[in-house]
């Protein structure tokens, strides 16, 4: 019979503490209930293992580098404990602790969040991947070793873990197996959050043993703030791409606009995730379409950071969640403007207008609204001549959880999406209690070594479910759909996810935003705007 | 006998209600943090799916209209329902539920017998043939939430550790502390359970030790009744280091942080609050933090972001 993991073990040493059984996750729907056809998810190469701690589970996220003696053991064990207190402290961490605190110490270990887990669920109900394993880690440890009388107690309270550097090594991984989705917290009678207390792990991680997912950190807030932008793209490029994007809308739709840039006083500010332009720039041009058509009076901003929404902070660190938050408010106000926009960014969204909320104070506090309530008045105030007839395809919406869950803007797309579509139908479940697309939190950026394999056979998985059932009365590839997620990390996510399993191949499901739609149904524009082409 | 049981009554009574309200209070006087909403958000108009104040055009220019006894409602109802264990975790909330009204009610008994007792020192009888429609209420709800609580209690102590024991998920997450817990409700229980069927079928003795409590006259009891009264002062001053608070700390976790949507709005009572944490120094200490500097200086600050390097 196979070993059941405890909580104590992950500080035993052993090769892998996991391995993930392709047999037992969850099954998909037609066309892939038979054929079996399960992603390999690749093994690491003996370098790797030699380099990078992943026995947890096989997988490598964060690229944990393996200390080579025991003095970097012992270094690392101290830097935890030091970053454990600091978690703790009103100084340190006054910016999360009283959700921490009534988190950590009130769960009545029932495990009914269990069941509302997608990683947990797809996984097969994979131990490790409990919302609670975690949680549970990090509590045990904090009751050993920074409560007072915890040693003491340890057995009784059965906190009697070691933690040792292989311990903590693997809880930083861990913290990267969950999406911060919170689905776990809404079914919590308590309150609980173990997605809060995931993100107090990898800050913990972050900044204090400066350990992080490099494509969050070094190639994420640090390169935008340096930079300019997470993509890499320099204010100079960014005009560049400005200047493409008017190009292709005369070729396009025949409209010759002239994008604002840098425009003072404007009533709008308008940010996108810069990935769109790179990856989906006819979002962003949909985008210009609209706000030109309706006569919005509006810009955008060509400083260092002032034309990327993103803000990975909001997934690992609190100090890079401030900094570029704070640098996006300058903006708005050196150009004097009167509201942010934000575009179609899930992350970007929470992350500015409710979790940054309260670090943006006296004339950095300019409003800041989703893009979603905009075009919904510009839509119901008639401001656009649509056909709804030009979107004559089955259309689904994918809620991106930073808009539903975690700010409560649901219907403003659903009106949306009911104008210019003429056949639009729900996911089961939506809205709040939405699943995420298996790429929240950062996990669509994070490309190293072999955690794209398990974001897709894993994370994903239950999305990927969702959509074919939705789906499955118009299976069939004669007939083509649309998968509309309207935010960048989801739209990356079911790109990844519709490549691996050669969906559009197969179902000729297709994916993109909300806005493609709406300059899809524009009356006067002749041409589709939607291209079925899968990038 | 009487003195020892009256001085421990009161002892737990004290420790409990101290040891609450610091931890009630530590909770009320932790800094504000930053948002981190959850909805549905209870007190908000659209609820029913979810939606908030966002999603309104220019939302800063409508008025914020919260419900907040709808919320505060909502978590009462939940306290005697636990409606997401029984939507999600029946087998669970089978036997919680039980345990948890055994809980309630025996609290409710005693904030009875106080009352009850304070009538009867104001020379109001306190039986089944009190003239008085008072004293006839205080009787039979005296004994019914006393009968409830024992016999719901019991079976919900017993269920909860079958099914802890039984479910190997919740037995890999259980502690000693958690089947300690469970024995030593089931004690408290099952001796007012005895009391209650083999002695004192009333209460008459209860209501009267309870009223030697509150005039300072102790009152000596018959053994069993005695164990009882001891088993739950010593459950009085073991509670404050147990779970037990929940019930009090879903009003902050709920209201305070996963409900809590109050906007920062210019010169609001929030952004005086955070103003105070925003020029707090820096003490992290990983190489992009500027150790030392305020959260104010990073808006600016770009000098200590870090080295971009390959892993």
């Amino acid at each position: 019979m196979k070993k059941e993991i405890t909580i104590s073990d992950i500080s035993r040493k052993c090769d892998q503490l996991t391995e993930i059984d392709k047999e037992v996750l969850i099954p998909l729907p037609y066309p892939y209930e038979h054929t079996n056809i399960e992603l390999p998810i690749k093994r690491l190469s003996e370098e790797e293992k030699t380099r990078y701690e992943a026995s947890l589970d096989g997988i490598s996220a964060i690229g944990i580098l393996k200390p080579k003696s025991k003095r970097e053991e012992d270094e690392l064990v101290g830097k935890f404990l030091s970053g454990l207190q600091k978690l703790f402290s009103e100084e340190n961490n006054w910016t999360f602790l009283q959700p921490l605190m009534l988190s950590l110490e009130y769960c009545g270990k029932c495990l009914t969040c269990s069941g509302a887990c997608p990683i947990y669920i797809a996984s097969g109900k994979q131990e490790i991947y409990r919302p609670t394993y975690r949680s549970e880690l990090l509590r045990r440890i904090k009751e050993k070793y920074l409560d007072k009388t915890g040693k003491i107690t340890a057995w009784f309270k059965g906190s009697n873990i070691e933690l040792n550097w292989l311990t903590i090594a693997r809880l930083g991984e861990l913290a990267y197996r969950c999406t911060l989705c919170r689905r776990c917290a809404q079914v919590c009678s308590r309150g609980i959050d173990n997605g809060l207390i995931t993100r107090e792990i990898r800050k913990l991680f972050s900044q204090e043993l400066g350990i992080a997912p490099k494509e969050l950190h070094e190639k994420g807030t640090i390169q935008q703030l340096k930079i300019g932008s997470t993509t890499g793209m320099n204010p100079a490029a960014f005009k560049d791409n400005i200047e493409f994007i008017e190009e292709e809308i005369h070729e396009k739709t025949g409209k010759k606009i002239r994008i604002p840039i840098d425009k003072k006083g404007a009533d709008i500010l308008l940010i996108h995730n810069a990935g769109e332009y790179l990856s989906w720039p006819e979002n962003p041009e949909a985008f210009f379409i609209i706000f030109e058509t309706a006569g919005l009076d509006w810009t955008l901003s060509s400083e260092l950071v002032g034309y990327d929404a993103v803000n990975f902070g909001v997934w690992y660190d609190d100090i890079q969640l401030s900094r570029i938050a704070l640098r996006h408010a300058k903006i708005a106000k050196d150009l004097n403007v009167k509201r942010i926009v934000i575009g179609e960014c899930g992350h970007a969204h929470k992350a500015f207008i409710t979790v940054a909320d309260r670090i943006l104070t006296g004339d950095l506090n300019i409003p800041r609204e989703s893009c979603f309530t905009l075009l919904d008045d510009i839509l119901q105030n008639g401001k656009l001549k649509l056909n709804p007839k030009k979107n004559v395809f089955p259309v689904t919406l994918h809620d991106p959880c930073n808009i539903v869950r975690s700010m409560g803007v649901v219907m403003p797309q659903r009106r949306i999406l009911k104008k210019v579509c003429s056949q639009f139908r729900e996911m089961d479940p939506h809205g709040v209690g939405n699943y995420c697309c298996g790429g929240g939190s950062g996990f669509t950026l994070l490309s190293s070594r072999n955690f794209p394999q398990w974001r897709s056979a894993i994370s994903g998985r239950i999305k990927l479910k969702q959509i074919l059932e939705t789906f499955h009365d118009v299976i069939t590839p004669e007939i083509k759909k649309y998968v509309c997620a309207p935010c960048s990390s989801c739209k990356g996510q079911i790109r990844a996810l519709f490549n691996d399993y050669k969906v559009w191949d197969k179902c000729s499901i297709f994916y993109g935003g909300i806005v493609e739609l709406i300059a899809n149904a524009m009356a006067d524009i002749k041409e589709p705007f939607i291209n079925w082409e899968c990038r | 006998m009487g003195i020892i049981l009256t001085t421990l009554t009161y002892a737990a009574y004290v420790f409990i209600i101290v040891m609450y309200v610091r931890k009630a209070v530590r909770y009320a006087r932790m800094p504000p943090h930053l948002r981190w909403d959850l909805y549905p958000v209870m007190h908000e108009s659209r609820s029913e799916y979810g939606g908030s104040y966002y999603e309104d055009p220019e939302w800063w220019t409508k008025p914020q209209r919260k419900k907040i006894i709808k919320s505060i409602l909502f978590i009462i109802k939940d306290n005697f329902y636990l409606g997401e264990y029984f939507h999600l975790n029946r087998g669970y909330w089978i036997f919680l539920l039980p345990w948890h009204f055994g809980f309630i009610l025996i609290i409710t008994l005693h904030i009875l017998c106080f009352w009850g007792a304070l009538a009867m020192v104001m020379g109001l009888s306190v039986s089944y043939e009190s003239a008085n429609f008072i004293g006839k209420a205080f009787y039979y709800s005296i004994l019914l939430t006393g009968v409830g609580s024992f016999v719901a209690g019991s079976l919900g102590s017993i269920g909860m550790v079958i099914k802890r024991l039984s479910d190997r998920s919740l037995r890999a997450y259980a502690s000693p502390m958690h089947y300690f817990n469970y024995f030593f409700l089931l004690a408290v229980f099952l001796s007012g359970l005895y009391v209650w069927y083999f002695t004192d079928p009333t209460f008459s003795e209860y209501r009267e030790f309870w009223k030697g409590l509150i005039t300072f006259n102790p009152k000596n009891v018959a053994p069993a009744a005695a164990i009882h009264i001891a088993l739950f002062a010593l459950l009085l001053l073991y509670l404050p280091f147990t779970r037990s608070m929940h019930y009090i700390i879903r009003f902050f976790a709920f209201l305070r942080v996963r409900w809590d949507d109050e906007p920062n709005l210019r010169g609001s009572r929030i952004e005086k609050r955070v103003q105070k944490w925003l020029n707090q120094p820096l003490d992290w200490s990983a190489p992009h933090i500027p150790t030392g500097k305020k959260w104010t200086d990073l808006t600016s600050d770009l000098t200590f972001s870090g080295q971009i390097k390959d892993r």
